[in-house]
C-alpha cells in the first residue's frame, strides 16, 4: 500500500495556508523528509494583519477564560501525545527523549495556564504616593509579537518561545526553520482548541529571507529571538527596529515571572481622593 | 473690580555661588578635562553668562568610564545596607541645600522659582529617599534572585527638569548596585555639578557617580564607549532612535524615555472648572517643556465653546516673566534654539488654518519668552496636532463619543501620557483601559512620585522610571 503522507501548511488567521509564493523547502529529518512552506515577505505581511485582528480578540478575553483555553491546549496535546512522539522520533529523538519532551511541554503549558489569571497580581501594584491620590500600576500586553523558534526539534522548546507572550494576551507569529515540522504539527492542536483566529500564527521558512521585513514592519511590536543568530543579522534587525522604537528581546528569560516581563507595558493610573 | 497693583517678590541669588568655570567630576573629584573646548552657559531669562562648562572629548569620556568601572568594584563590595545609607545621606543633604539648588535651577534653566522650589527639589529628595530604601531589598522587589546590576551605566538627561532627571537616573541606578557616568544637557549643567559636590560631601566611594559635561557629541561618545554596560536616555524620540540604532548588535542594556503628544480628554460630564485648572497645569507647567505635557486638548463637542471661553480667561491670569519672582507662573524658554522651534511650529499652525489665541502680557526685553498660546479650529493632520512642540502651546480637537476620543488619543506614534476628565467613575476606567499611554491622569494631570512608574508605550520609549517597575531598568536577569 502506498503511504499517505500529510502535507504540512502554515497556519495563519485560523486557517491552514500554503505560501502565496507557492514555494516550499525540504526538511530532511533523520528518518524522513517533508516539503514545508517557504514563507515569503507577503506571507509575513498577511500574518501581521491576522495577528493584529487576533490580538484585538485574544487580549479582550478574560484572564479566567484564557486560563481555561491554555489548560485545554495541554489536554489536546496529552490526547495526541503519541503522534508527537512519533514525529519527534522521525526527527531523530529516541522514544524516551521524545516522551519526556512532550511531557515537559505539557507541564509548562499547565504552569502558564495557571499564571494567565494571576500575573497581573504579581507584576502590578498600588503605589504609595505622597498625597491624596489613588495610584495603581498594572500591565497591558505589548501587542503583536514575532518569535523566532530555535532549531531544536522539540515541542518544549517551541512552547518556550511562544507561551509567555500568549499567556499575557499578546498575539504571536511563531517562525521556525529547521524545526518547522513540530511547529506545523502543533498548529493542529491550536486549531482544535479555543484560541481566537490570528492569536497564534505558525510559519515555516528561512529567516534570512524575511528578517529585513519583519524588523521594519511597524505593526510588529516586539521581536523575540529564541535562537542563536549571526551578529550581523542581529545588528541589522536592531538597526531596523530603531526606526519605530520596536522592542527586541534576544534569548528571553524562561524563568518564572521574568519570562513574561518583556511582553508587558506598564500603565500607571492616578486619581485624586476626596469628598 | 478693584485693580490691584502688582508687586514683585524676587528670590535672592545670594545663596548660590557659581564658579567661573567648571571641570568634570570623575573618580570623586573635579578634574582638569583633557578637552580644551569650553562653552558659556547662560541664563535664558537674562542672556547673562553664568559660567563656562567643558565639552568633554573622547579621552574625558574614557576617563569617566574607567573611573566608573573602578567605582563598580568598590560599590559591589559595599554591602546593600551600606549602599542604602549612602543614598539616605544624599537625600538629606539635598533637603538641606534645597534652596540653593532651586535658585540655581531657575537661574540656569529659566523655570519659575515656585516650581523649582516646590516641585523639582522636593521630588529630587523624595527620589533619593525612595530608592535608598530599595537598595537592601532588591531580592524582595521581584522575588527573583537572578536580577543583577548591569555595571557601568551611561545616563544622558535633558534640560527641562535638570536635577530631577538626574535624581530619576542616579538614585535607582545606585540603589540597584550600578555606577554611573552622567551627562547633563549642555544648557543646564550647573545643578548636576553642584550635586557632584554633594557626592563628595556625602562620602560616596570615588567613581560611583561621575558627571561630565558636554553636548550631543559627548553623549554619542558615551553611547559608543566599548565598556558601557547600559544606557539610560531621556530626550527626544529622534535622538532616542539614533541611540537605539548605535547600540544595535552590542550587548548593552537600553531604556529610553522619549517624546510625547498627550491627549487630555475632557468629557461633557467633567467638573468643568477643575478641568480648566487641570488643562492649564497640564500644558503650561514648566513652560510646556514637559515630555508628558497635555498638549492635545480633546473636548467633547457639546462643551467646546464654554470650555474654551473659560480656558482663555484663566490663561489670561498667567504671569509670565522673571523666573526668580515668586509670583511667576511661566518662566523663560530654555534656549534660543527651543524658542525658534516653538515659533516655527506655531507659525505653521497659523498658516495651516488654526485659530490662535495668545494672552496679552508684556515680555521682558532680554531672554527667551513665549506667550501662553491656545489653538482652536485645528485638524488632526496639522503639525501642531501631531508634533511635540515642547512649549506653552495647547492644541484643541473635538470629539463626539468616548470611542472617538480614544481613537483620536491613540492616533499618534507617541504613548507617554494621557488625561481623562469626567465625574463618572466607570467612564474613567473604561477610557484608561483603552488609552495606549504609560501614565494616565484621571481628574488630575502632571502628578509625579518616585513610587509611581513613568515611561512610554510605542515611540515614547521603553522601560519605566520610578516604582518597583523602575528597578527593572537597572537590573538584568542572569542565569
Amino acid at each position: 500500500m502506498i503511504e499517505i503522507k500529510k502535507t504540512y501548511k502554515n497556519y495563519v488567521g485560523g486557517k491552514y495556508v500554503r505560501s502565496e509564493s507557492g514555494k516550499t523547502f525540504t526538511l530532511n529529518l533523520k528518518n524522513d523528509s517533508f516539503e514545508v512552506p517557504l514563507t515569503s515577505k507577503k506571507d509575513i505581511r498577511d500574518a501581521v494583519t491576522s495577528s493584529k485582528a487576533g490580538f484585538e480578540k485574544w487580549s479582550e478575553i478574560s484572564p479566567y477564560t484564557k486560563t481555561q483555553i491554555l489548560y485545554r491546549l495541554s489536554e489536546m496535546i496529552e490526547g495526541n501525545k503519541d503522534s508527537y512522539v512519533d514525529l519527534l522520533v522521525l526527527c531523530g529523538s529516541t522514544k524516551n527523549q521524545a516522551k519526556k519532551d512532550v511531557e515537559t511541554a505539557i507541564e509548562n503549558i499547565v504552569w502558564y495556564a495557571g499564571l494567565a489569571d494571576k500575573w497581573e497580581q504579581v507584576s502590578g501594584n498600588l503605589n504609595p504616593v505622597n498625597g491624596e491620590y489613588f495610584n495603581i500600576s498594572h500591565q497591558n500586553p505589548i501587542g503583536v509579537v514575532f518569535s523566532l523558534n530555535s532549531n531544536n526539534n522539540s515541542l518544549s522548546s517551541l512552547l518556550n518561545s511562544i507561551i509567555q507572550p500568549l499567556t499575557v494576551g499578546c498575539s504571536v507569529i511563531s517562525f521556525s526553520e529547521e524545526s518547522s515540522i513540530i511547529a506545523l504539527k502543533f498548529a493542529e492542536d491550536i486549531n482544535n482548541s479555543d484560541f481566537p483566529a490570528g492569536s497564534l500564527n505558525i510559519l515555516s521558512g528561512q529567516f534570512e529571507n524575511v528578517f529585513e521585513d519583519v524588523s521594519k514592519h511597524v505593526e510588529i511590536n516586539l521581536i523575540s529571538i529564541c535562537k542563536e543568530i549571526p551578529n550581523e543579522m542581529l545588528t541589522k534587525i536592531q538597526e531596523n527596529a530603531s526606526s519605530s522604537v520596536k522592542r527586541i528581546v534576544n534569548m528571553p528569560s524562561i524563568d518564572g515571572i521574568s519570562s513574561i516581563l518583556p511582553f508587558l507595558e506598564t500603565k500607571t493610573v492616578w486619581h485624586p481622593k476626596g469628598t | 473690580m478693584v485693580n490691584w497693583e502688582y508687586s514683585e517678590s524676587v528670590e535672592s541669588q545670594e545663596i548660590v555661588n557659581i564658579k567661573e568655570k567648571y571641570q568634570n567630576f570623575i573618580n570623586g573629584k573635579f578634574q582638569q578635562p583633557n578637552s580644551k573646548k569650553y562653552i558659556n552657559t547662560i541664563s535664558p531669562s537674562t542672556e547673562e553668562v553664568l559660567s563656562k562648562i567643558v565639552i568633554s572629548n573622547e579621552k574625558d569620556v574614557d576617563n569617566a568610564v574607567q573611573s566608573a568601572q573602578l567605582g563598580f568594584e568598590k560599590w559591589s563590595n559595599t554591602s546593600p545596607h551600606e549602599r542604602s545609607k549612602h543614598l539616605f545621606k544624599l537625600a538629606r543633604l539635598i533637603q538641606e541645600r534645597s534652596r540653593e539648588f532651586a535658585v540655581l535651577e531657575s537661574m540656569d534653566g529659566g523655570k519659575p522659582i515656585k516650581e523649582s522650589r516646590d516641585f523639582d527639589l522636593p521630588q529630587v529628595a523624595a527620589n533619593f529617599f525612595y530608592f535608598a530604601g530599595w537598595a537592601d531589598k532588591i531580592d524582595l522587589s521581584w522575588g527573583a534572585k537572578s536580577l543583577k546590576p548591569h555595571g557601568v551605566v551611561g545616563q544622558i538627561i535633558p534640560w527641562n527638569f535638570p536635577l530631577l532627571m538626574l535624581a530619576w537616573k542616579v538614585a535607582p541606578a545606585l540603589a540597584t548596585g550600578n555606577t554611573v557616568v552622567l551627562k547633563p544637557a549642555e544648557t543646564t549643567s550647573l545643578t548636576a555639578l553642584l550635586f557632584a559636590e554633594l557626592c563628595e560631601q556625602a562620602g560616596l566611594p570615588d567613581g560611583v557617580v561621575n558627571i561630565i559635561t558636554g553636548d550631543g557629541t559627548t553623549g554619542s561618545l558615551i553611547v559608543n564607549h566599548k565598556d558601557i554596560n547600559k544606557i539610560a536616555f531621556t530626550g527626544s524620540t529622534q535622538v532616542g532612535k539614533l541611540i537605539q540604532k548605535s547600540l544595535a548588535g552590542r550587548d548593552v542594556g537600553l531604556t529610553l524615555e522619549l517624546g510625547g503628544k498627550a491627549a487630555n480628554i475632557v468629557y461633557e460630564d467633567a467638573a468643568i472648572d477643575q478641568a480648566v485648572e487641570g488643562v492649564v497645569n497640564g500644558i503650561f507647567f514648566n513652560q510646556g517643556h514637559v515630555c508628558c505635557a497635555g498638549s492635545r486638548l480633546l473636548l467633547q463637542e457639546s462643551i467646546h465653546d464654554e470650555f474654551v471661553a473659560k480656558l482663555e480667561k484663566r490663561m489670561q491670569t498667567l504671569r509670565v516673566g522673571n523666573p526668580l519672582d515668586k509670583n511667576t507662573d511661566i518662566g523663560a524658554i530654555n534656549s534660543k534654539e527651543q524658542l525658534n522651534k516653538i515659533e516655527g511650529l506655531v507659525n505653521e499652525g497659523v498658516s495651516d488654518g488654526g485659530k490662535i489665541f495668545q494672552t496679552e502680557c508684556e515680555l521682558p526685553g532680554n531672554g527667551f519668552w513665549f506667550k501662553p498660546t491656545l489653538f482652536t479650529d485645528v485638524q488632526p493632520s496639522y503639525s501642531i496636532a501631531r508634533e511635540e512642540i515642547f512649549g506653552p502651546v495647547l492644541t484643541t480637537l473635538t470629539f463626539r463619543t468616548p470611542q472617538e476620543a480614544v481613537e483620536i488619543a491613540n492616533n499618534t506614534e507617541y504613548g507617554l501620557s494621557a488625561g481623562v476628565w469626567t465625574e463618572k467613575g466607570s467612564k474613567i476606567l473604561w477610557t484608561a483601559d483603552r488609552l495606549q499611554a504609560g501614565v494616565v491622569w484621571a481628574n488630575t494631570f502632571n502628578k509625579f512620585d518616585p513610587s509611581s512608574p513613568f515611561g512610554g508605550y510605542k515611540e515614547s520609549g521603553f522601560g519605566r522610571e520610578g516604582g518597583r517597575q523602575g528597578l527593572l531598568s537597572y537590573l538584568k536577569a542572569e542565569s
